[in-house]
């Protein structure tokens, strides 16, 4: 946790995140979504679904689908080497649950309102509309998701 | 066998097994009155009569074993019920086992195999058993009873016995006459409402009707005498009864000492259990029916609900062209709600009570008290819960495990707890709460040790469990035992794991656990109240495993073996289908599983295919093979992400991952529809 973070914390009302990386970029998650951390062990593949889903895990005698979030964001696949460390994060939306798979995840971020700041227009197309804000921990620069876009609420929409 | 003898089989199995069942219950009644050495007449003659059901439904399919057991067993069960219900306390043990002998036999018979020969040593323990009961002297007598032989003549020996022994359990035993008038009548009071009333103050033995000639006082020519036991005195009867109290006659010998504490008016239940055969329930007609027939029914329903998504697609197209369809649209909507109270009712009839299904777990825990020299009491409330047949059977070897590890590691040694301050006699509890109709909650507690987290943590080899829910995970570590001696009961490497297999993994519930060192243990599960389970094949196919229902399948094809023809007009117009399959004289369109699931076709050689019908389309769909067939339970898919068509949900074939239950009907009939368009 960065100094920042944890200064922060003694002034103001902070709110605890789920820190995690895909493809050495950092985002996170509020831990009020987050249902649990789960190493990943691979997916069973469900034909026919969107092709971010890595398929679907039992995870606590529930079956969740799997977002992969590389394929979600639109970046290439996890090189082979660093595919043994992946995580899961389990987050809850409603009656939804959703794992997104990741690279590495093992922080636990304090974050207070005053560090968040609305996402630049330029980020690339990739993660556009997926990312909620900025936090800004003194030189770190994490993107906090939104869950619910980032499982394609708009798809279901249409679909 | 043909179909109709195994028809016969099943209804055979079916009827013994509830025999077998009230054979348990009732020996274990009278074990408990022994205990409290007092008799249960009742008890006894109820096992007399199941045990005599079973040798006869036995004789009639010839399953030999079963009735040379269950003859030896009546024999030694009759001379019991002739002294009066009174069974020797060695009698239960060898009685024990020789239902244990039936239902092994019973088990064999319905996988279909031959049922083993009688064991001789259990034989002929149960005939040194007979011939005791027959040496032995009637049954010592606390007094006589005066009774009209005309009566006495209706009465069975446990009837007479009952009035003899009113005394030795504080009570009395009475005539009360009864003669039904016209006047009577008129004043609200018949046979039936005098039973009633004189119930409630009195133990009825048996009401005899006593024919006598017509007099002022006997109109009829006909009146009733109730023979009774009860704490009641003589006016309290007769009032109940509306009669006068020279009615009522004192016909056993003992004095009765008044008490000063005994509340006359007060019903008491002189018989030491309730029988379910005296209450209401018992007489609600009830039907016995194959689970696989309602299973069939249950398909049909799902095919429906199928269909009428079709309609709605359909009706919404209509729509998009401008056609009218609010009416359709209506009609429409209470087809939905029709169809979905009539799948509830489906599942309604799968639902057994729980305190059914739980019936045989006393015998369960005396066994095990007695293999592990505890002493324990199971309580069971499940007041009047339900739950699917199939959870119930599921979730069976998950609720006997719990238990088995209440009373081999829980509930200390009768000596120890009686150090701690405990009653010696451990408790064992079992309750049911269903608050909702989707899930049942059943915690399974005890006043035992309760677990000490060093001890889990030094097996597991982690840092002692924080918290209770990181002990239980501890303690689902597979192999883990907290004894280090292998007990012939809870044995060793048969884990918490396989608890929480069936109850988290197979049935999608959860499993949660508090416990207090010293105090005792409660492990809560909440599982559905319904689940869905097929008879499936696994298959393989593009290096993928998959589940396919039993009952989609129409045939299983060997494609070497079989003529595949090119398709007319060539591949291009043939879509996803690889060729027509010729059977019988019909050429099946053959489409590669792996093409019509979007797989890698390269991965995939077609060695078996499955022939799959949905109306009057039909089609054979390669894979790699077909690896065995098994029951799954299916859980749907239910986030959006992965509703797709073509696959029914997942299960978990005992692996901790998902496998897929593909519905290769509805994909036939979607290839169907493409090849339409």
């Amino acid at each position: 946790v960065s100094d920042l973070a944890v200064r922060s914390a003694d002034t103001e009302p902070t709110e605890l995140y789920i820190a995690f990386k895909v493809a050495d970029v950092e985002y996170a998650l509020p831990a009020s979504v987050v249902r649990q951390l789960e190493s990943f062990t691979g997916a069973t593949t469900v034909p026919g679904a969107p092709d971010f889903v890595a398929g679907i895990i039992q995870i606590r005698g529930r079956v969740v689908p799997v977002v992969d979030l590389r394929v979600r964001f639109g970046l290439p696949a996890a090189p082979a080497d660093e595919t043994a460390d992946r995580r899961v994060v389990v987050g809850e939306n409603g009656d939804r649950a959703v794992a997104l798979l990741v690279d590495v995840a093992r922080e636990v971020l304090k974050i207070a309102p005053s560090q968040l700041r609305a996402p630049p227009r330029i980020l690339d197309e990739g993660r556009a509309g997926f990312v909620r804000a900025l936090a800004h921990l003194g030189p770190r620069v994490v993107m906090v998701l939104d869950f619910q876009r980032v499982l394609g609420e708009e798809l279901v929409d249409v679909g | 066998l043909s179909i109709d003898l195994k028809e016969f089989l099943a209804a055979y199995l079916a009827e013994v097994d509830e025999n077998v069942t009230t054979a348990n219950a009732r020996l274990l009644a009278i074990d408990a009155s022994i205990q409290a050495s007092q008799r249960n007449p009742r008890a006894v003659r109820d096992l007399f009569r199941a045990l005599h059901t079973i040798k006869g439904l036995s004789a009639m399919v010839e399953v030999d074993p079963v009735v040379a057991i269950a003859h030896d067993m009546e024999a030694a069960v009759r001379a019991a019920d002739r002294a009066g219900g009174d069974l020797p306390a060695s009698s239960v043990e060898p009685l024990l086992d020789g239902l244990r002998a039936i239902e092994a036999r019973l088990q064999a018979v319905a996988a279909g195999h031959e049922a083993a020969p009688a064991p001789k040593e259990l034989l002929e323990r149960l005939e040194e058993l007979a011939l005791g009961e027959a040496d032995r002297p009637a049954a010592p007598r606390v007094g006589e009873i005066a009774l009209d032989p005309a009566i006495a003549s209706k009465l069975a020996p446990f009837e007479i016995a009952q009035l003899r022994d009113a005394p030795s359990v504080g009570a009395r035993a009475v005539r009360l006459d009864f003669a039904p008038s016209p006047e009577r009548s008129a004043g609200g009071s018949t046979i039936g409402t005098v039973r009633e009333r004189v119930g409630a103050v009195a133990e009825i033995v048996k009401v005899v009707p006593v024919s006598a000639p017509v007099s002022a006082e006997r109109p009829g020519g006909l009146s009733f005498a109730l023979m009774l036991v009860t704490r009641a005195d003589d006016a309290t009867l007769a009032a109940a009864a509306g009669v006068d109290v020279a009615a009522v006659t004192r016909i056993d010998a003992a004095p009765m000492v008044a008490r000063e504490d005994d509340d006359a008016a007060q019903p008491h239940s002189l018989l030491p259990e309730a029988l379910p055969d005296d209450g209401p329930v018992a007489r609600r007609s009830v039907l016995r029916v194959e689970v696989a027939r309602v299973d069939d029914a249950m398909d049909k329903v799902a095919a429906l609900i199928v269909t009428r998504a079709r309609l709605a697609r359909i009706v919404a197209a209509l729509a998009e062209r401008g056609v009218d369809t609010r009416e359709l649209v209506a009609a429409l909507s209470d087809n939905a709600r029709q169809l979905r109270d009539l799948r509830a009712s489906m599942l309604r009839v799968r639902m057994v009570a729980v305190a059914e299904a739980f019936e045989r777990l006393p015998l369960l825990v005396r066994g095990l008290c007695r293999a592990t020299g505890k002493s324990a009491r199971l309580e069971i409330d499940a007041g009047n819960a339900e739950i699917d047949k199939a959870v119930a059977e599921r979730l069976l070897p998950a609720i006997v495990h719990l238990l088995r590890n209440a009373v081999d590691h829980g509930i200390e040694s009768p000596d120890e707890r009686v150090r701690r301050g405990k009653p010696a006699v451990g408790a064992v509890r079992i309750a049911c709460v269903s608050r909702s109709n989707r899930q049942i909650t059943i915690t399974i507690s005890d006043d035992g040790r309760g677990i000490d987290p060093a001890a889990v943590a030094r097996k597991v080899g982690r840092d002692v469990a924080q918290s209770t829910s990181a002990l239980l995970d501890a303690l689902c570590e597979p192999g883990l035992s907290t004894r280090d001696r292998v007990t012939e009961t809870s044995g060793r490497g048969m884990g918490m794991d396989i608890v929480k297999r069936v109850a988290v993994d197979q049935l999608g519930g959860e499993l949660a656990l508090e416990t207090t060192y010293g105090v005792g243990t409660v492990f809560t599960l909440r599982v559905p109240l319904t689940i869905a389970i097929v008879d499936a094949f696994t298959v393989q196919c593009a290096a993928h495993r998959f589940v396919v229902p039993v009952s989609h399948v129409d045939e299983i094809v060997d494609v070497a073996s079989a003529t595949l023809l090119p398709t007319p007009g060539g591949a291009r117009r043939g879509g996803l289908i690889a060729g027509l399959l010729e059977r019988r004289g019909e050429a099946i369109p053959f489409v590669p599983l792996a093409a019509a699931l979007a797989f890698d076709a390269r991965s995939s050689r077609s060695v078996h295919a499955l022939v799959v019908r949905r109306g009057a389309d039909a089609v054979a769909f390669g894979l790699d093979r077909v690896v065995g067939q098994q029951e799954a339970v299916v859980r749907p898919l239910l986030d959006p992400l992965v509703q797709v068509p073509g696959v029914a949900g997942s299960t978990d074939l005992g692996d901790g991952r998902a496998t897929l239950v593909l519905d290769l009907a509805s994909l036939c009939a979607t290839l169907a529809r493409e090849r339409a368009a």
